[in-house]
């Protein structure tokens, strides 16, 4: 039994950052590179299905990505993941997540796992694609945004819950394998301590090109993609009005506006 | 052969000499009236309680050696005095109650005299009279030793009589076994068996050495008839005014003789009773608090230990990953309950009692380590709720504030034992989620606030003067800042005023800057050791590429890590807290109280510059220059009251409704009347206790300031063009 | 054919407000002789014509499907033929939870040119640019679709503003093809455990999030809402950490705060996820320490302060 969880090493921004020259994308010395927050949480949903089932289940981990990408794929080893994959190719950059999506496929086909986890969404480009793309690729069932699973490793079907807006819960039950992409505060994802990160460095990691998943540059980079960066800048953001004083005067303006706002109510 | 007799016959018939008078003769006949068979079952009995006694000692000794292997530091015979002279002084047990040690020093006293008067007499009759002929107990030495051995005897009596109304009367809290980290249902939460043994004990000592003189009486009555016994019968004036009273009541030589005769054997049995079950009961603590004392790690809790590389459990979980000092440390412990009055936790209802911890893994090691054969390691487990385990809110309960392990008597060493236990707990990733968070937060950012470490700096650049960046340019102070001093907003404000007064006082100083991460302190407390061997390396690195003489910081946390642990990560660095710097630059003159400051303070001994660095005087000094009046809190100095935020607690919320320690502490300053300022010096204590004060309701009765904030009232800021002139 | 196609959404017989809002961002994209049509699949879709018949739609397709409820498998199918058959030049969905589960996969077989969380969409020398945010909505993106006939685009919610007069578009039917779903709904499961409050109809609401730090805190802010007569909101880990219940969690997948008016935002750093729960609101005042967060970005007025000292000094002016 296998169970495919697809993670991304997400870029936030320092301080003072600057687009790049092109001025298509960011410049990269002012990134800040993390395991994604939500693959956390599909990462740790596997690592409890294969700790509660009574045969053997691996969890394997994949990304794209070049090498800066293997320090989240060792945080994913010492969480619980028992093997890291990594496809990476120069033809795969300025990919969009539906040319990601093609790589992941590739690379769950070559696997052949029984499910596939990916994350609702990345933190920085929020596409909340990737994952469903590749199920389309796959042909397999998919649904998104799951807060609670119940899956035996093999079965035919899996109960879930997806977290809909305002609150409410749908409960379905879906054909596997399937894909499915996982929302935050699903479980609690586990501590790796630094001694685990550190003992998982002498875990390999397998690295993968093109060739081995079968795909070639046109199914990827911008001929892959299904959107082109056009220009990426800074909006002018709307900077808030500061309240200016000490914390009295400043709890007196505030309470100034609410009782504006009352009194326009009323 | 000869030659030795010969001499023994000239030093006996010199003593005899010097002796001559009717008293020349007069000594205690062993085993008078005895039979043969008598004396031989009596040698029997004796032997078999000394290979009960030995067997004994076996078997705690093959316990010590299967916990883990450890090499201690500094020689064995400054181990040894240290010991002898800590024993003899009693000053560990006088500690905090001198009725305790007054008590404790008549029961050691008195029963070390009587033991070392038995073996006295062992001496000369087993050994130096068969063997060599020479004889001493006799004559003017006999009686004097009587004599001594009486006033021992009262010695020790009045001692076990404090002592056991100390227990029956008095109840005091700390000698009050209920636990904070068990229910009451649960099997081991009431422990009987521990107030059977303390009363069994102080019982045993006190029929041993009441039948003891009873024993002298009726010898005495029996042999009135004998001059030399009945004449010299003052020398033992506790059986000589009770074979008074024994023949005021009729009682008559024979009588006396068969009294004798029976109680001989009853005061014999017990007595011998007592020796072979030594390593079985509590009465071993004569044997393992010494120990215990001699293997005493005077950083204990100030510098803990690393994990070797080549180690592949983490931490703590058997008991067999404990070393053999640590399981001696579990013998040793008297259940005084020092620590257990002393630990703030237990103070505010957590479900942490240092002696708790301490006494269930003693019983977890004697269930499991004295049987001939170790079970498995599966039952070998210390975390859990079972008896004689550790639960994981127990051990997440510490403050790690070393209050416990300052006051032990017998040095015991818990924290080091707590936070190896944490280290297990860590390394299966079982904590509160706000500290796992934290804890990767310090990872990923090097502090623990989550900020960019390019905004360690900002907190400088509102000052009017640059503050040297100490990577670039030579300084002769580095200020390592710390997390709260650089992040926290009301800590930042006391940073740029110490900033002030070093340029006012034309201190060459520097920080760090980006290359500041985390001391680590609270880290390493909290049991992530890996996390702290990163930020440790990365501390050591950037101090070392940095050119200064000395080290100074506002942070106790970051100076007891970097002036106790991290010459063991390759950093050995001069540093001193702010305080020492401070007096020193009044002393010099470059800075002036010119505004002597009126109020009525107290001041709050922070865990890590006070108890653990013995800083108690520095701060002290620099009120007295400023010219307050200082008020000494019940609880100061070495039994300062932790703010609670140590061991990693500032990053965990507390329970709802819990009282923190922090309330409890404004409380005890509250009831000083007229108090004006709360004096803090660590930037923990000043988040901690400004929230405790509005908690408390104690806003605007008095209000808690960093001894920075009044040394710059005291010392004004010059105006600019003086500064810069 | 062309035109604009705005896929609307239903849930449980109610059409949701998000469907009108595309029906104003079509009007926004529309070119000259652009017709906009809007599919409603249910099993019942003709229930849905009198809402969606407003001003800009064209044109009102009704999709009988089997099932009720939003299916992945279906949609894909229903709308993947809709789609073939009409050729429109732009695709609307909503970026919703729904759309997350299918739009997609649809973009990937049917080879459309895609991107989610549009907040504005528009022609250049006419080429369709969509713009979204990047980098944790620290910037803004510009993507193109070069090649690609048609468009699907996912349009953020609380962002167009969804028209006002009724109209009378001419109706359709269209035969969708039986479509092999390989999930069944069950059951919907409302979270709100006995705290009935309804956060999408609150006019003034004050939010906490992590800068409370302690769930003994909640108790102060809790007492404050109260005083100043907003209802209690929170961000997504007050909420997950279970110191408030779920039903108090503004933001993406939370309550959007549709009614709100006044937003007073305590300790709220201002995740992208929360934001989405809230930056449509009039009048938003942030209050936090750190003078950097995002939330100060959407927000009208900024307090750069401690929030427990606010809160006080709050609670002492009511």
């Amino acid at each position: 039994m296998k169970i495919l969880v697809a993670v991304k090493q997400v870029a936030a921004l320092d301080e003072d950052f600057e687009i790049r020259d092109d001025g298509r994308d960011v410049d990269p010395d002012f990134f800040i590179r993390d395991l994604n927050e939500w693959d956390d949480f599909s990462l740790e949903e596997a690592v409890k299905i294969r700790e509660a089932a009574a045969e053997p289940v691996e969890v394997a981990v994949v990304s794209v990505g070049t090498d800066e990408v293997d320090e989240s794929l060792r945080k994913c080893l010492a969480k619980g993941a028992d093997r890291a994959i990594r496809v990476w190719d120069s033809a795969i950059e300025g990919s969009d997540s539906i040319a990601i999506a093609r790589v992941l496929a590739a690379a769950a086909k070559r696997e052949a796992p029984d499910m596939l986890f990916a994350g609702v969404q990345s933190s920085d480009q929020s596409f909340a694609s990737t994952g469903i793309a590749a199920a389309a690729l796959l042909g397999w069932p998919h649904a998104a945004v799951v807060s609670n699973l119940t899956y035996r490793p093999g079965a035919k079907s899996a109960v879930f819950r997806r977290e809909l807006e305002g609150g409410l819960l749908q409960e379905v039950e879906i054909q596997c394998p399937a894909v499915l992409t996982i929302q935050l505060g699903i479980n609690t994802p586990r501590y790796a301590s630094l001694r685990s990160i550190k003992q998982a460095a002498s875990k390999p990691i397998e690295v993968l090109s093109l060739a081995d998943v079968a795909l070639s540059e046109a199914d990827v980079g911008e001929t892959g993609s299904s959107s082109r960066v056009r220009r990426m800048y800074v909006p002018d953001k709307g900077r808030a009005q500061l309240i200016e004083g000490d914390a009295a005067q400043q709890a007196a303006r505030l309470a100034e506006i609410i009782r504006e706002f009352k009194g326009a109510r009323a | 052969m000869g030659l030795l007799a010969l001499a023994g016959r000239q030093v006996r018939s010199r003593v005899q000499d010097l002796t001559v008078s009717r008293t020349d003769a007069v000594t205690r006949i062993l085993f008078e009236a005895f039979s043969a068979t008598e004396v031989r079952l009596f040698y029997l009995l004796g032997y078999a309680a000394i290979a009960v006694f030995c067997y004994g000692v076996y078997v705690q000794i093959r316990k010590y050696r299967r916990g883990a292997a450890l090499k201690l530091e500094g020689g064995l015979w400054s181990r040894s005095i240290a010991m002898v002279s800590s024993v003899l002084s009693h000053r560990t047990i006088d500690r905090r109650d001198r009725a305790a040690g007054g008590a404790h020093r008549l029961i050691f006293y008195g029963f070390m005299l009587l033991f070392a008067g038995t073996a006295t007499i062992t001496l000369e009759y087993d050994i130096l009279e068969p063997l060599f002929g020479i004889r001493f107990w006799y004559g003017k030495f006999y009686l004097v030793f009587s004599l001594i051995l009486d006033i021992a005897g009262v010695a020790l009596i009045a001692g076990l009589m404090i002592m056991m109304y100390r227990r029956g009367w008095m109840r005091l809290p700390k000698l009050d076994y209920a636990r904070p980290d068990r229910m009451p249902g649960d099997p081991d939460f009431d422990r009987p068996q521990y107030r059977r043994e303390d009363w069994a004990f102080l019982w045993i000592l006190l029929i041993i050495a009441c039948t003891g003189y009873v024993l002298e009486a009726a010898r005495l009555v029996w042999l009135q008839g004998r001059a030399d016994v009945w004449d010299t019968r003052w020398w033992s004036p506790v059986g000589a005014l009770l074979a008074e009273g024994m023949r005021a009541i009729g009682l008559g030589e024979i009588g006396a003789g068969q009294l004798r005769h029976g109680l001989w054997w009853f005061h014999g049995l017990i007595a011998l009773v007592l020796i072979a079950l030594i390593p079985f009961t509590k009465v071993k603590h004569i044997f393992t608090s010494a120990a215990s004392l001699m293997v005493r790690d005077p950083l204990a809790a100030q510098r803990l230990p690393r994990v070797p590389e080549s180690q592949e459990q983490v931490g703590a979980a058997k008991i067999t990953d404990f070393n053999w000092k640590q399981l001696l440390n579990l013998d040793a412990c008297t259940k005084c309950g020092r620590c257990h009055e002393a630990c703030p936790a237990r103070a505010v209802g957590a479900p942490l009692s240092p002696r708790d911890v301490i006494l269930s893994l003693r019983e977890f090691a004697r269930s499991t380590l004295e049987s001939g054969v170790v079970p498995d390691a599966a039952e070998l487990d210390i975390h859990g709720k079972k008896p004689g385990q550790v639960a994981m809110e127990t051990l997440w309960s510490c403050r790690t504030c070393m209050a416990c392990v300052e006051i032990c008597p017998v040095a015991v060493e818990h924290v080091p034992i707590i936070v190896q236990m944490r280290r297990k707990l860590v390394e299966d990733g079982a904590m509160d989620p706000l500290l796992t968070k934290t804890l990767q937060t310090i990872h990923k950012t090097g502090n623990s606030f989550g900020e960019s470490k390019r905004k360690r700096g900002v907190w400088s650049k509102t000052l009017p003067f640059p503050v040297k960046d100490a990577r670039k340019e030579p300084v002769d102070v580095l200020w390592f800042v710390g997390d709260y001093a650089s992040f926290d907003p009301r800590n930042q404000k006391v940073s740029q005023i110490f900033a002030s007064l070093l340029h006012e006082a034309g201190v060459d100083f520097g920080i760090l800057y980006d290359g500041e991460s985390n001391a680590g302190n609270d880290v390493r407390r909290v049991g992530e050791e890996g996390l702290y061997e990163v930020l440790a390396a990365a501390n050591v690195s950037a101090l070392k590429s940095a050119s200064f003489k000395s080290v100074v910081t506002t942070d106790p946390h970051s100076f007891n890590t970097i002036r106790n642990e991290y010459p063991d990560f390759g950093g050995r660095f001069e540093i001193e807290h702010y305080t020492t710097l401070a007096k020193r630059l009044f002393a010099e003159g470059r800075l002036q109280v010119t505004r002597p400051l009126k109020y009525r303070v107290t001041f709050h001994d922070p865990c890590h510059l006070g108890r653990f660095n013995k800083g108690y005087d520095a701060p002290r000094e620099l009120l007295a220059l400023l010219g307050c009046e200082m008020v000494e809190m019940g609880r100061c100095k070495s039994n300062s009251f932790c703010c609670g935020a140590g061991g990693g607690r500032i990053w965990v919320p507390d329970p709802v409704g819990a009282e923190k320690p922090a309330q409890n502490r404004m409380k005890e300053a509250a009831a000083i009347p007229g108090l004006e300022v709360y004096v803090v010096s660590c930037p923990k204590d000043l988040t901690m206790f400004e929230d405790a004060l509005k908690t408390t309701g104690n806003e605007g009765k008095f209000v808690v300031k960093e001894l920075i904030e009044l040394i710059r009232e005291a010392v004004p800021a010059r105006r600019t063009e003086e500064v810069t002139a | 054919m062309s035109g604009i196609l705005v896929i609307a959404e239903q849930r449980r017989g109610e059409l949701r407000p998000i469907s009108l809002e595309l029906l104003g961002a079509a009007a926004s994209l529309r070119r000259g002789g652009d017709e906009v049509a809007v599919a409603i699949l249910s099993d019942s879709p003709e229930r849905f014509v009198q809402p969606l018949s407003v001003g800009g739609v064209d044109e009102i397709v009704t999709v009988k499907v089997a099932t009720p409820e939003f299916d992945p498998d279906t949609f894909e199918s229903a709308v993947g033929a809709l789609v073939a058959r009409r050729s429109p030049d732009v695709v609307l969905v909503a970026h919703s939870v729904d759309s997350f589960g299918y739009a997609a996969a649809l973009a990937t077989r049917l080879e459309l040119g895609f991107a989610t969380d549009v907040f504005n969409a528009e022609h250049i020398d006419g080429e369709l640019v969509a713009t979204r945010g990047g980098y944790g909505q620290k910037v803004n993106v510009e993507v193109d679709f070069p090649g690609r006939n048609t468009v699907l685009l996912a349009i953020r919610g609380n962002v167009f503003k969804a028209p006002d007069q009724a109209a009378t578009p001419r109706v359709t039917a269209f035969e969708a093809p039986a479509a092999h779903s390989r999930a069944k709904v069950r059951e919907f499961i409302e979270l709100s455990a006995g705290d009935d409050v309804d956060m999408g109809a609150a006019e003034f609401i004050l939010s906490i999030g992590r800068g409370i730090g302690e769930e003994t805190k909640v108790a102060q802010f809790r007492e404050l809402a109260d005083a100043v007569g907003a209802t209690l909101g929170c961000s997504r880990p007050i909420a997950d950490a279970g110191w408030l219940p779920k039903s108090r969690q503004v933001g993406q997948s939370g309550k959007t705060a549709s009614a709100c008016k006044l937003y007073i935002a305590m300790g709220v750093s201002g995740a992208i996820q929360h934001l989405a729960g809230m930056k449509h609101v009039g009048t938003i005042v942030a209050v936090n320490t750190d003078a950097e967060a995002s939330i100060f970005s959407v927000a009208k007025y900024g307090i750069v302060g401690d929030i427990f000292e606010i809160a006080d000094e709050l609670r002492k002016l009511f």
